[in-house]
């Protein structure tokens, strides 16, 4: 079975989530060890340079889907998905804003805070993604 | 909308094949959805809107009940 318009997209964000902040994470998370724990400038601009990266690759990769593959339309039962997805991401994101809220209370600094929270965010898209991908296959 | 209970089927399969061979994806352009939804529907892994439903009956010129069954 070939993969939809919408599936395609989906493990474009997948692997290019995992990447991107997988590198970030990778790099970040053993400097503040040495460095303290709030958030440095050069960290600010790690985090900048993986957002601009983020949006590059997904930008230039739904163009190159979108050219492979002109279906691009949407139904009802991507939306179905789509909503289920988002569900299961907001229960992810809550949980991970309650931990961000405890860190924040615990660890002092605030690197551990928003390493957190943005840890928790990208977990939600990750758990979003993963959904879709797993409700695409097996019905919804 | 949704998952497919465990009494709903659909001859879909069949009546495509009585149409033509008709593919999966001229139905999907047909009635509006992509060809992995039909591909779903015609499983048993996802029931369709009534919209569609209907949408379906009404390309192969047949009653809602001749294209899905509820036992």
């Amino acid at each position: 079975m070939g993969l939809s318009f919408h599936e395609k997209s989906l493990w474009l964000m997948l692997v290019s989530l995992l990447a991107v902040f997988g590198f970030y994470f990778a790099v970040a998370l053993p400097s503040a060890q040495v460095m303290g724990a709030n958030v440095l400038p050069n960290q600010v601009g790690l985090f900048a340079a993986a957002i601009v990266v983020l949006v590059v690759m997904q930008v230039v990769g739904h163009v190159v889907i979108a050219l492979v593959d002109r279906r691009t339309a949407t139904d009802e039962r991507d939306r179905l998905i789509e909503l289920k997805g988002t569900r299961n991401a907001s229960y992810v994101l809550a949980s991970g804003v309650f931990f961000a809220l405890c860190t924040a209370l615990l660890v002092p600094g605030n690197f551990a805070f928003t390493h957190v929270l943005l840890g928790s965010w990208v977990a939600a898209q990750l758990v979003e993604i993963a959904s879709q991908l797993y409700l695409q296959r097996r019905g919804a | 909308m949704g998952k497919a209970g465990g009494g709903l089927t659909n001859d879909i399969r069949t009546l495509r094949a009585h149409h033509g061979e008709m593919t999966q994806q001229q139905l999907a352009d047909l009635i509006g959805v992509t060809r992995q939804t039909v591909n779903a529907i015609e499983g048993n892994k996802y029931s369709p809107s009534l919209e569609v439903a209907f949408r379906i009956a009404r390309v192969f010129k047949v009653p809602m009940e001749q294209v899905f069954q509820y036992d």
